[in-house]
């Protein structure tokens, strides 16, 4: 079966987040009185499974295996099935 | 009458009903293609066609389009002009290429014809280099123009086989502080422009590890609508592996990256003003960088050269595959077919002209023999780069398209590449600027901060910094140099392993001048790229020529074009520095005007012995300070004067047989090493270098104005400071060489005004012995640090 | 092992941009360094013809994911049991730069307890954010344990440039005091940041140029035979690349960076 799985990977707090704070100031300079911005990075992946729960297990080993950094990312994803 | 038929076949193929169109006509055709002829030149296309008694396809319309286009083929440098005075047959002819034929030095090797110029570098090498302009791209997507420029002009070197291995950038914006209100609909903030410029460079030059080695900011109101973005490279290559020599029967080989419909209109898109709608309208012709890609093609192309299995090269820029397919069997004369529905395309539904003309980047021509196929698809493949024949060249002097078996284009080369001459008309009106009056401020030590604070002048460190200048390992001299980080004249690069013998790279731009005369502005750039070679050691000079205008169709900017282009004859024959290569981009204009002209010129020269080159930063106390050349009062145009509001009318001038004199004595004495360091009078003039030596090396300075070499009429204190003149210089020179140093500047106009000290003051006391400058080291490094965010 | 026996396999794939002037280092000390694309050794199996292994600075496939990131899977994946059995048998390995990155993103380093599974620390963006192109100075910290670093006196200050994004050394957050201890423990912090007078930058910038924690510029694994740094030993080899060689009378024929090569070679050739 086919799944799509969106997969957000964003800064674990308590580290900082330069791009954040930069695009933070930009914004600011064009007026707008924004507080903070935090930076994730999404990838959205079709890939192959025979089970939703086969599929979950694999998007999680993605994650941990090349596309979050335990030390400074955390990551999230939601899974469908497309046809 | 129906202007376009759709051809009955399995795709998108129309027939242009050029043969009964009327004048108006024609020119609706050239609007709704988009290919921005003029009706003289759709009238030679109509006549073209009906000499072969039928109408053109889509295809070779919008291939004749790219081909005569103002970016590809120069139509104002080769064209007709007339002037109040005479009638000028091509300006490059006249002016440009003149220099170097006339010169004709043996250590040229190939000019102007290539995509990059050659010139004789050592132990077989050759330096190959080339500067390019991306000025409209950048206006419209300031990130992907700059990127795609720096893309563009690495792949001319790549071109003429040399590896890249320095990139230079010369940028112009306007001033950071513009009002956003003031800002029309669609121009873009020149704050925001400025980081999207710097970081495209730095995005492709860093990710190809080429190191940016040297450049200039420099910022203008009228850069505010037209950005100003030169991008150069420099490569080597070693000399026997040169080869542009197509034969029929050799293979077509398209490498690089996919081809989409990214860059469709590039060039024609170049060649037009840009209007409020620009935005909109050209998105889609501004490219997508990708460094890696070309990373890679690099590699496969250094090895093919290496192992010598190609026949010629070139590189894919506007226009695309049709020029360069046209280009390659027009230098060769051979003829070439090429089987369009082999290009390796980034998504289906492609019409064939969008496949031939797409500007898509990272892509190059080879030609192969056809014994060496085999070996030069399995090198790219081993880099993981695609690389796919797509046609072949012939003897028949035609260019053939088929897409899926169906003739798409067939076009004589000679036809393609003699567009008829355009004839314009140039009138150069001398602006009634005056020369201000105010009175001499007592004390000068504020103006020496204001001007060191002042963004032309000003530290561009955080510009600086963000390029990796020193990958490869072969940065001798760096932008910013010394214990302080002091701004350099030139860069030298040392290129071989088993060699002392380095490149110098170096350029000069002063479009405030140009205000009052291009004549005398296109002088004082030569003047000053060479100068800043001189001052590090280097000789040999090379020029590359850039020219940024406004439309050319408009007979006030054509004048001032032709006015800079005859300097460029005067000097650059007067410093017998010939031109080696050169790029022109038209049309900048915008809401707010047209660009203030600007010329860049880029010098290469060559040291003998990196060991010997000469840093700008003071070394020690207690030594000599010479000032070289005469001053004059030649302050118009200066920062100086800018710093009050005024422009002025006393331009700087060249005095070139003495110049060029005084820069052969200067270059006797560093290879003496009799100078510790030396630095060139810019803008700001002697205060300004003064302060930068001091500031970069940490070491004091008391000057005397009293010695200054002068022309009679100057008795301001102010003035001797601030003037611009041409030709000066600041040499550091031991006592112990006082003599030798001398003795070597006999004839020149020189004299000792100084000397460095042990404190952390800048000092100037004036014609009347009273001190005018007190400037603490550490106040004027903050001052020219801070201005830009060092 | 003889000198000329020693064959250093400088490693690339595409985007890889330091590899000429490491090699040319190597050259100079009489040493043959081959510059091998991973796909090439992949396809040969002949990891361990070599007796050293380098990866130099660059953007290796653009720096896509994260710095470092994909080289590091796809070195793993290719040549896993062939790596293991190099780093088993102390065979040193090198990373510069975005071979750094590589080595942590491998697991190679800290590598506390052998090769790691997912990576035990990062190199993220730097603090401020931007590449940033600069001469730093470090302080050798190293106990002896580094062989990269065995001719180099601990506590000497040395001079190389940096030229990255991406070089902020961290641990997580929860483990940070707990990963420093063991770096000291086991003798596997060598550079940190400070200023020219020996002064630690304590985060300070531009001494510490991208933020790093603790001011951490380069580590070795707890055997110290795998080693990678921020800054470029290459580009501070010899006199002439120094930022300010024209102040002096004379130009110094070599700069610090060079240790590091020496110490690697002296290592690699008294070893059986």
């Amino acid at each position: 079966m086919m799944y799509r799985a969106k997969i957000e990977v964003s800064l674990k707090s308590g580290h900082s987040d330069p791009e954040g704070e930069m695009t933070g100031q930009s914004l600011r300079e064009l007026k707008y009185s924004v507080k903070s911005v935090s930076v994730s990075k999404v990838y959205e992946v079709y890939f192959e499974a025979d089970s939703r729960q086969e599929a979950e297990k694999q998007v999680d080993e993605m994650c941990r295996r090349l596309l979050a950094n335990p030390t400074k990312d955390d990551y999230r994803f939601e899974i469908e099935e497309v046809k | 009458m129906s202007l376009y038929a759709k051809r009955n076949v399995p795709f998108e193929l129309f027939e242009v009903n050029l043969l009964d169109a009327d004048d108006k006509q024609l020119l609706q055709i050239s609007g709704e293609m988009g290919i921005g002829l003029n009706l003289n030149e759709m009238k030679a296309v109509q006549r073209y066609f009906s000499r072969k008694k039928r109408n053109p396809t889509d295809v070779e319309l919008q291939t004749i389009g790219q081909t005569w286009s103002e970016h590809c083929y120069h139509k104002t440098f080769k064209g007709n002009i007339a002037t109040p005075k005479s009638e000028i047959r091509s300006l490059f002819k006249t002016y440009i290429a003149k220099v170097t034929n006339e010169l004709n030095p043996p250590w040229c090797i190939s000019v102007f014809e290539d995509n990059a110029g050659l010139i004789d570098f050592e132990k077989g090498y050759a330096v190959a280099a080339k500067v390019e302009t991306h000025n409209h791209p950048s206006a419209i997507e300031p990130f992907g123009g700059a990127a795609t420029g720096t893309g563009g002009v690495i792949r001319d070197i790549l071109g003429v086989w040399a590896d890249p291995i320095a990139c230079t950038d010369v940028l112009g914006f306007g001033p950071l502080d513009y009002d956003y209100e003031k800002l029309p609909s669609g121009t873009k903030h020149p704050r925001y422009v400025f980081r999207g410029v710097v970081a495209g460079i730095g995005h492709y030059g860093n990710n190809m590890g080429i190191p940016t080695v040297n450049g200039a900011i420099y910022f203008d109101e009228s850069y505010v609508g037209n950005v100003v973005v030169y991008c150069g490279c420099i490569g080597i290559l070693p000399m026997n592996r040169f080869v542009k020599n197509t034969r029929p029967g050799d293979v077509a080989v398209l490498v690089g990256g996919k081809t989409g419909r990214d860059g469709i209109h590039g060039v024609t898109f170049a060649s037009a003003e840009l209007t409020r709608k620009s935005e909109e309208v050209s998105r889609p012709a501004v490219q997508i960088a990708n460094p890696i890609e070309e990373e890679k093609l690099k590699r496969a192309i250094t090895r093919t050269r290496d192992e010598g299995l190609g026949s010629a090269i070139t590189d894919l820029g506007g226009g695309g595959i049709s020029c360069a397919t046209g280009e390659m069997a027009n230098r060769s004369n051979c003829g070439v077919y090429v089987e369009l529905e082999k290009v390796p395309l980034k998504y289906p539904g492609m019409a064939p002209w969008e496949i031939y003309i797409s500007e898509s980047q990272e892509r190059m021509l080879l030609s192969v023999p056809e014994k060496n196929l085999q070996k030069v698809l399995e090198i790219f493949e081993g880099e993981e780069v695609e690389a796919t024949s797509i046609g072949r060249f012939t003897d028949n002097g035609i260019l053939r398209v088929d897409y899926l078996g169906q003739r798409v284009a067939e076009l004589d080369l000679h036809f393609m590449f003699e567009p008829p001459r355009v004839r314009r008309n140039a009138k150069w009106k001398e602006p009634d600027y005056e020369e201000p009056y105010f009175p001499e401020p007592e004390n000068l030590t504020y103006d020496v901060f204001k001007l060191v604070a002042s963004l032309n002048i000003a530290s561009k460190e955080s510009v600086v910094r963000a390029y990796d200048h020193e990958v490869k390992g072969n940065t001798v001299l760096k932008p910013l140099h010394g214990r302080y980080g002091g701004p350099n004249d030139a860069a030298v690069i040392k290129p071989l392993s088993d060699s002392w013998k380095g490149i110098v790279i170096s350029c000069g731009m002063n479009p405030n001048y140009g205000k009052i005369d291009p004549y005398w502005m296109a002088a004082s750039c030569i003047d000053e790229a060479v100068r800043n070679n001189t001052s590090v050691g280097g000789r040999r000079v090379a020029l590359l020529d850039n020219f940024t205008w406004g439309n050319p169709e408009k007979s006030d900017r054509l004048g001032s074009l032709v006015r800079s282009c005859q300097a460029c004859y005067d000097f650059a024959k007067g410093f017998r520095t010939p031109f080696i290569s050169g790029k022109d981009s038209f049309y900048n204009e915008s809401p707010l005007g047209p660009v203030t002209p600007t010329l860049l010129i880029t010098a290469i020269g060559v040291i003998p012995d990196v060991k010997k080159a000469v840093s700008m930063d003071v070394k020690q106390p207690g030594d000599i300070i010479y000032i070289v050349g005469q001053t004059y009062p030649e302050l118009g145009g200066s920062q100086y004067y800018q710093l009050r509001g005024f422009i002025g009318k006393t331009v700087p001038k060249v005095r070139v047989d003495k110049a060029r004199k005084l820069m052969d004595s200067i270059i006797k004495a560093i290879d003496s090493r009799y100078v510790k360091s030396c630095h060139d009078l810019s803008e700001g003039g002697l205060a300004v270098a003064a302060a930068e030596m001091s500031f970069s090396g940490g070491y004091g300075m008391a000057l005397r104005l009293e010695n200054v070499p002068r022309t009679e009429k100057m008795s301001r204190n102010d003035f001797l400071l601030f003037s611009e003149s041409n030709s000066r210089f600041l040499v550091e020179v031991p006592e112990k060489r006082r003599e030798d140093f001398e003795t070597l500047m006999k004839g020149n106009v020189y004299a000792e005004i100084g000397r460095v000290k042990k404190d952390s003051y800048l000092s100037v006391y004036g014609l009347n012995d009273e001190k005018v400058v007190d400037a603490s080291l550490a106040e004027l490094r903050n001052c020219w640090r801070s201005a830009l965010g060092g | 092992m003889k000198k000329k026996e020693i064959r250093v396999c400088i490693m690339r794939v595409g985007g890889t941009n330091c590899d000429a002037e490491t090699k040319r280092a190597f050259d100079d000390l009489g040493v043959k360094a081959e510059i091998v694309h991973l796909n090439e050794m992949v396809k040969k199996g002949n990891l361990l013809d070599y007796s050293a292994l380098v990866f130099p600075g660059g953007f290796s496939y653009g720096d896509y994911v994260r710095a470092g990131a994909i080289w590091a899977k796809g070195t793993l994946t290719n040549l896993r049991y062939d790596l293991r059995r190099f780093v088993e048998e102390g065979r040193p390995v090198l990373g510069i730069c975005n071979g750094f990155q590589v080595l942590v993103e491998a697991g190679l380093l800290p590598g506390f307890e052998g090769i790691s599974e997912y990576p035990e620390a990062a190199l993220a963006t730097n603090v401020p954010i931007g590449y940033h192109c600069n001469w730093v100075y470090v302080k050798h910290e190293s106990s002896g344990q580094c062989l990269f670093t065995k001719e180099i006196q601990k506590g000497k200050v040395l001079r190389m440039p940096v030229a990255h994004a991406e070089g902020r050394f961290l641990f997580p957050k929860e483990k940070e005091n707990d990963y420093l201890k063991r770096l000291y423990d086991n003798d596997q912090l060598v550079f940190r940041y400070c200023d020219e007078n020996s002064e630690y930058a304590n985060g300070a910038y531009p001494i510490n140029p991208n933020g790093a924690f603790h001011d951490i510029a380069g580590i070795c694994d707890p055997t110290g035979t795998i080693f990678g740094l921020m800054p470029h030993p290459e580009r501070a080899y010899y006199g002439w690349q120094l930022p300010d060689w024209t102040k002096g009378g004379r130009m110094p024929k070599y700069c610090d960076g060079k240790s590091v090569f020496e110490s690697m070679v002296e290592y690699l050739r008294k070893k059986s």
